[in-house]
């Protein structure tokens, strides 16, 4: 048919943009990742596996596990949260609802590194959290709380907690609640129907929030910078160390390139689980 | 009891997620040169130097120039992949649409690894239009799937009419389909303008110790001690944010948009 050749001619622009600035880079990635790095420039073409061995030594083990341990936490820390609180809001009153998606939306516009600083004075000695903890006199001497791991994991559930709560969103808002209100009816206490009906229904929705958050937590930068201390900094942190600090972008590549892996890993697993438990739905 | 319970729940949430900026704003307007709260004189000397001193104006003029441009590709991008998919409903509609969606699920490090070392080689590291494109590109996302809605809620009949009426698919597009989606577009460009202003990772990653964004130079700021300015920024920030959020509030059906209704 004639006019099926100008929606494909259309369709050029964004196949053209998008396969030329995100997956050409990324396929330069891969290949800078086997070059050498040259002290005077960039790199030097090269097909070497240093930049790869250089992943297994003890220090990369030591980053990958934290990397690893904080974004699970994160992960789990904000879904805890979220979920309970949207599940609360989207009942509430229409212009509470809209309250909370403004705020949900600028905080999910804000920059990591305001949120970050807001957090490093609510947390520093002479402005925030400890300076009133010592004017109440529940603490004595008070001193700042941030660098720490515990700051960190702050500022990750601050970040991510926007995302989570904004995909919590439209899965609640439009649930199909005559179940939960026939237990209701039936006399169960609001919250089994809240662990025995609503929670299982929300399965799938609350292993993809994790999944999501886990990834997003893996890249972020400037939490872990600000809020935490050098021993918490993750792989992130190391990567651009790497490539912009020490001006080694095949090292920074090589990193990337394993982290990449290990993303493509989780997200196809997810989906391989979420497509064989449809499959068992239907027969 | 439970009642309670769940307000008390929410609005602990609530005051976590505003208590920093509070600090902050308290801050801000501080005369004290040392940050400090509360405040003990007000003062906007902050937001004055903030707004005259060009250490502080470049790095807003080049977030600002930068996010116009973005959104712009940005959305260019989504409209396209969405008309061709609302055209073809299937196969290369599809492909279109499913890779605009790939930068989102990525860790942002890798992407701006990526840029980086691609800028590197095209010869455009440290260059702003780099990182105007990649900006553009990365987060085609959320106009995407923005406009997605818009293109479902186009009824069949205003095409079939305009088409019997003998308009040509360029007409239809201009006079009928487009005019349906721009709510959806702006709703989608102010998105984009408003992450890319406030986008950290990519920009330093791929022109940051030349081009210098506001993120950047807060956080360099914060990182190699810092003045009140740095609070006075971070609040004209939060302020621009939630205002562009607000003023599209009133225009768009934000609950609608993000799904939240019941229809």
């Amino acid at each position: 048919m004639k006019g099926k050749a100008v929606p494909h001619l259309i369709g050029v622009f964004p196949l053209g943009m998008m396969s030329l600035f995100f997956l050409a880079p990324l396929a330069f990635m891969v290949m800078v990742s086997f070059y050498e790095r040259d002290p005077l420039g960039f790199f030097n073409e090269a097909f070497v596996w240093d930049n790869y061995a250089k992943f297994f030594s003890s220090f990369y083990y030591t980053i990958s596990l934290r990397s690893l341990w904080s974004a699970s936490l994160g992960a789990v820390l904000v879904v805890l949260l979220a979920f309970p609180a949207m599940y609360i809001i989207v009942d509430m009153a229409r212009r509470w609802q809209l309250f909370w998606v403004i705020l949900l939306l600028s905080l999910m516009c804000l920059s990591e590194v305001i949120i970050g600083f807001a957090w490093l004075i609510l947390f520093s000695e002479n402005s925030g959290i400890p300076k009133f903890m010592g004017w109440i006199g529940v603490w004595e001497n008070p001193r700042s709380l941030s660098p720490s791991f515990g700051a960190m994991m702050v500022g990750y559930v601050t970040l991510g907690f926007s995302l989570v709560a904004l995909m919590f969103l439209p899965q609640l808002a439009r649930r199909d609640r005559s179940i939960e209100e026939a237990a209701l009816t039936l006399g169960t206490p609001p919250m089994q129907v809240f662990s025995k009906v609503i929670l299982p229904n929300f399965k799938a929705g609350i292993v993809s929030a994790l999944v999501t958050m886990f990834v997003y937590f893996l890249g972020v930068f400037v939490m872990p910078t600000m809020l935490g201390r050098p021993q918490d900094w993750n792989m992130t942190v190391i990567i651009t160390d790497k490539a912009v600090g020490d001006a080694n972008m095949p090292l920074g590549a090589a990193l990337s390139v394993i982290m990449l892996i290990f993303t493509l890993f989780i997200i196809g697993a997810l989906t391989y689980a979420s497509r064989n438990k449809d499959k068992g739905a239907l027969t | 009891m439970i009642p309670i319970f769940k307000r008390l729940f929410v609005t602990a949430i609530a005051v976590g997620l505003i208590l920093p900026f509070v600090i902050v704003a308290g801050v801000s307007i501080n005369s004290a040169s040392n940050i400090s709260f509360p405040p003990s004189e007000l003062s906007l000397k902050w937001y004055t130097q903030l707004l005259t001193e060009p250490d502080w104006l470049l790095p807003i003029r080049n977030s600002l120039s930068i996010a116009a441009v973005a959104g712009f590709i940005a959305v260019s991008i989504a409209l396209a992949a969405n008309y061709v998919l609302w055209r073809l409903k299937s196969g290369f509609g599809k492909l279109v649409f499913g890779l605009g969606l790939g930068p989102f699920m990525l860790p942002p490090i890798i992407i701006a690894m990526g840029a980086s070392v691609f800028w590197a080689e095209m010869g455009f590291y440290g260059r702003v239009e780099a990182t105007v494109i990649s900006h553009g590109v990365f987060f085609v996302t959320l106009p995407l799937v923005i406009l997605a809605r818009g293109f479902a809620a186009l009824s069949d009949d205003v095409i079939e009419a305009s088409r019997t009426m003998g308009a040509t698919p360029w007409q239809t597009f201009v006079k009928v389909i487009f005019p349906l989606v721009l709510p959806y577009a702006i709703t989608g460009y102010a998105l984009v303008a408003i992450i890319s202003v406030n986008e950290y990772l990519i920009s330093y990653m791929v022109s940051g110790f030349v081009v210098e964004t506001l993120p950047i130079r807060i956080f360099n700021n914060v990182r190699y001690g810092y003045t009140p300015v740095v609070a006075s920024a971070a609040m004209g920030f939060a302020l621009l944010t939630i205002g562009t959020l607000l003023v599209l509030s009133m225009f768009t059906d934000l609950l609608k948009l993000l799904g939240a209704s019941r229809d």
